[in-house]
């Protein structure tokens, strides 16, 4: 029998860890089972009642039409404040000297863990990950890396690991290398079992030994694409030891998927740099954030949870809710305005990138399966206050639900009741000003766009050599690829997603290809 | 140095601020957004010097040319930038307005439409050249592929009243050993040797119809008059037929695909004619009263299913869809080809293609061929924009 007397009363629930409505049994499976249709039902029944209204009652399409234009033009304006306000703070953070800020804490009993899970990602990436872990302004001693291979990638590439330890060991503190099996039961493969496995291993062989608190350290779970910028340990720990319940707080930085900017292709620097602005928008709502791609957050926390789920897709975002949900509702998102780089999704050819985006999208708005899973606690675990369970629940619906439907409705079902109204429709003046007014104010939401263009050129490396000063114009006219990059890589993958979990066709992780080789 | 980051993260006031204010705006700005496209009107009237709400309605209008010029009222409208054959007209006062669409070189095509409050009213509008154009089709041609007309003579004997589209030569000699054969011109021969259209009229037709009747019983007649149905002809739900002298357009299609010019307003007769002319009140009251062609109506529309067309009080050798449109006619009346509107609200607008009094046309193809003293054309009834 396996010893939880460390994980938090909620965790200890043999549901706590619940990935799928199958793993359920009576009437709880029924009701997991009932949220994973509820959001695909609520989108195609909405988009498919766009269309019925377009027919049956082309007036009300209109009038909902034009009340989601108004809606979309003041959403844009909204998030776009916060990207701007967003920007002037990380500019701002990045010419903070965060070592000077953290001079007034006593930050020597503090360790950071750094846990890097790959798959079959090249050395070269492996290396320049270390790379910025080694140029840190940091004491390197405190850090503990972990870079964790999967057995199923086979031996070159967990020999890979073994080269990059040679090399980098030495600098760091402690330098651990651990192999994930691919035969463990219950778990799916993935970054979420690797790294679920990489914990437990970092724990029993480094920490436990080192005798080191697990309260004194920071666990940063990063890409193996992450290369960190060299004041985010300073950063990191500035903001712990500012925050208001640092072991209840996970530590969220701003991804720039710059690394491989000027190689990637148009349609991938535009939905890199659109996921970037997602991730600042919510840097200023961290209260309606929860932990995206790298982040980090107290072991002591990951420990009490039993460092969350090796059997989910969306690993990042769920560990999140595993804690929040653990601590009856009490965990936050700390933002750190502070940014990481990463790559933009690559591949040789372009079909070859639309195809690697495509895939990685619809593995992110999987997410989904984080929505079913934090209603289904909230019904469960009383002790979280209600206003904060039904604003949680809402806030997180709408946003899948919004994803899949306002870029369809938007830029194709707003057509809907000129196309498909009814006769007596098509005499109004309704039915001839629709179309102008709907294309109004798309074209003063674009501005929203002008705004993007303009970040995403400043956020934007320096031009290596071989690369025309004319990839510039590129770069600013790319965006007006967003409609239909909004549709393509947004809409759809989502809508794939949630149809996939509304029938129970559950999905695996895929590992998104980043590098062109 | 100081101790904190200076900007911190937006506070949730400033926040909630800016959210509510937004709601506001969306609050404020919907029912506007709506009272505007459903054709709502702030107006400034100078003479009470107050503002007024007043509904508007618009007017929508198909061209068949690009460079054209449109007015309403004596007031030109801006041409369309994307869609330049198609003018949505907005803000019009309910009431009686004139649209007239004109142009260099083009005939003028003028309406008189009545604009109801938050209502747009279609209108397809087709402007034919004043010059006739037209295409040589000669037996030979040269290499380059220019028309070769045999013996000496000059444009004005051979396009008198005409432009030519295409180049063509004299050739002085009777060889032909330079040229090559058109194919196109033995097809239009064969078509005018082995057709009879355009030769026999719809009143000789008619005559003879009656005489055929002169000398046979009732029971006979009967009969016959089965056997002498009237020439139909069909495109897009709209047939063209004859009945009598008359030339009709009759609706076949579906009650709710009918074109929107078999239709009218719901009204009384007086206000029918007042409307779209005292003839269309006739002919909606008229059918009224039919049992084979009932009204119907579409939404709040009173529907005939045939219009009468306008024959110029002319007799009729040839009647088509004009090229391309189930919306126009083509006749060949007896001073020359004309084009009109099945559309008779306020009036027909007829536009002569050609004119002349002995030539013979025909269409095959949606191309109009005519024969005139020996040599072939084809009618080109667009100009170049």
């Amino acid at each position: 029998m396996s010893d939880d007397s460390h994980l938090l009363p909620y965790a200890r629930r043999a549901d706590f860890k619940v990935a799928r409505a199958n793993e359920l049994t009576g009437k709880d499976r029924r009701f997991y089972r009932f949220l994973e249709i509820v959001p695909g039902v609520a989108a195609w029944a909405t988009l498919v009642g766009i269309v019925w209204a377009s027919i049956y009652a082309s007036f009300f399409a209109a009038y909902f039409i034009i009340a989601f234009a108004i809606y979309w033009v003041l959403k844009t304006i909204f998030l776009s404040y916060h990207v701007r306000y967003n920007y002037k703070r990380l500019k701002h953070h990045l010419e903070l000297d965060w070592g000077r800020l953290i001079e007034r804490f006593k930050c020597e009993d503090y360790y950071h863990l750094v846990i890097f899970p790959y798959y079959k990602e090249p050395l070269e990436m492996l290396d320049e990950a270390m790379k910025g872990l080694a140029e840190a302004n940091y004491d390197l001693k405190k850090l503990i890396v972990v870079l964790t291979a999967e057995e199923r990638a086979g031996k070159e590439s967990v020999d890979q690991a073994y080269q990059i330890e040679q090399k980098y060991a030495g600098q760091f503190g402690h330098f651990l290398v651990t192999e994930h099996p691919d035969d463990i039961v219950g778990e799916i493969a993935g970054k979420g079992s690797n790294v679920h496995h990489a914990l437990h291993d970092v724990r029993v062989k480094v920490i436990d030994q080192q005798k080191i608190p697990y309260k004194n350290i920071l666990t940063s779970i990063f890409d193996i694409d992450t290369v960190i910028y060299p004041d985010y340990f300073n950063c990191l720990i500035w903001h712990f030891m500012t925050a208001e319940q640092p072991f209840k707080s996970a530590f969220q930085p701003v991804p720039l998927f710059t690394n491989n900017l000027w190689e990637a292709s148009a349609v991938s620097r535009v939905m890199a740099m659109s996921s970037t602005f997602w991730q600042m928008i919510m840097q200023e709502r961290p209260d309606k954030a929860a932990t995206f791609s790298s982040h980090s957050v107290s072991f002591q926390a990951l420990y009490e949870i039993g460092y969350g789920q090796a059997n989910v897709v969306s690993e990042d975002s769920r560990i999140f809710w595993n804690l929040m949900v653990a601590n009856d509702g009490n965990f936050d998102v700390v933002s750190l305005s502070y940014p990481i780089a990463m790559d933009a999704t690559a591949a040789p050819t372009l079909w070859g990138t639309i195809k690697n985006i495509y895939q990685q999208h619809r593995r992110w708005t999987y997410g989904v399966e984080n929505w079913v899973y934090l209603v289904y606690h909230f019904t469960k675990n009383k002790k979280i206050p209600l206003r904060k369970r039904w604003a949680v629940a809402l806030m997180q619906g709408e946003g899948y639900w919004s994803l899949v439907t306002n870029p369809i409705m938007l830029f194709i079902l707003g057509w809907a009741p000129i196309f498909l109204g009814t006769r007596e429709f098509h005499e109004t003046v309704l039915s001839y000003e629709l179309p102008i007014m709907v294309r109004n104010l798309l074209i003063v939401a674009m501005f929203g766009l002008v705004v993007s263009s303009i970040i995403a050129l400043s956020l934007t490396p320096p031009r290596p050599q071989g690369y025309s000063r004319f990839r510039y114009i590129v770069m600013a006219l790319q965006w007006i690829m967003v409609p239909i990059t909004m549709i393509v890589f947004s809409a759809i993958p989502g809508l794939d997603a949630q149809t996939r979990l509304m029938f129970g066709r559950y999905m695996g992780f895929w590992v998104t290809p980043k590098r062109v080789q | 140095m100081p101790q904190e980051p200076q900007i911190s993260g937006m506070p949730q006031r400033h926040r909630q601020i800016f959210f509510w204010t937004l709601v506001l705006v969306f609050v404020l700005l919907l029912p506007t957004m709506i009272f505007y496209t459903t054709g709502y009107r702030l107006i400034f009237d100078s003479d009470t010097e107050t503002t007024m709400v007043t509904s508007t309605g618009g007017m929508y209008v198909t061209t068949s040319n690009l460079d054209i010029d449109v007015y309403l009222d004596e007031e030109q409208i801006e041409q369309p930038r994307l869609f330049r054959n198609a003018y949505y007209i907005q803000n019009i006062k309910a009431g009686q307005h004139r649209i007239v669409v004109q142009a260099p070189e083009v005939h003028t095509w003028v309406k008189e439409l009545p604009v109801d409050p938050h209502i747009v009213i279609e209108a397809a509008a087709f402007n034919m050249p004043t010059t006739p154009r037209l295409r040589p089709i000669t037996e030979y041609e040269t290499s380059e592929g220019a028309a070769v007309y045999q013996g000496t003579g000059t444009t004005s004997t051979i396009f008198a009243n005409a432009t030519v589209t295409e180049a063509f030569v004299f050739a002085t000699t009777s060889s032909v050993a330079s040229f090559s054969i058109n194919p196109e011109y033995e097809f239009v021969e064969t078509l005018f040797g082995t057709s009879t259209a355009s030769t026999t009229s719809v009143f000789a037709q008619f005559i003879r119809d009656m005489d055929r009747f002169r000398f046979i019983s009732p029971e006979e007649r009967t009969a016959t008059t089965s056997t002498t149905t009237p020439e139909v002809i069909e495109r897009n739900g709209v047939e063209l037929l004859n009945r009598g002298l008359e030339l009709y357009a009759v609706w076949r299609g579906s009650e709710n695909g009918i074109p929107f010019y078999f239709c009218v307003t719901n009204a009384n007769a007086s206000t029918t004619a007042f409307r779209y002319g005292q003839h269309v009140a006739n002919a909606v009251y008229a059918t009224s009263s039919a049992t084979s062609s009932p009204l119907f109506l579409v939404d709040d529309r009173t529907c005939r299913s045939e219009i009468k067309l306008d024959r110029l009080r002319q007799d009729v050798y040839l009647f088509d869809f004009f090229p391309g449109s189930s919306d126009l006619v083509l006749l060949h009346l007896e001073d020359g080809l004309y084009v009109t509107e099945i559309d008779d609200r306020a009036w027909q607008n007829t536009q002569p293609l050609y004119l002349g009094e002995d030539f013979r046309a025909i269409i095959e193809n949606d191309i109009i061929y005519i024969e005139e003293n020996g040599n072939f054309f084809e009618i080109i009834p667009e100009i170049e924009s």
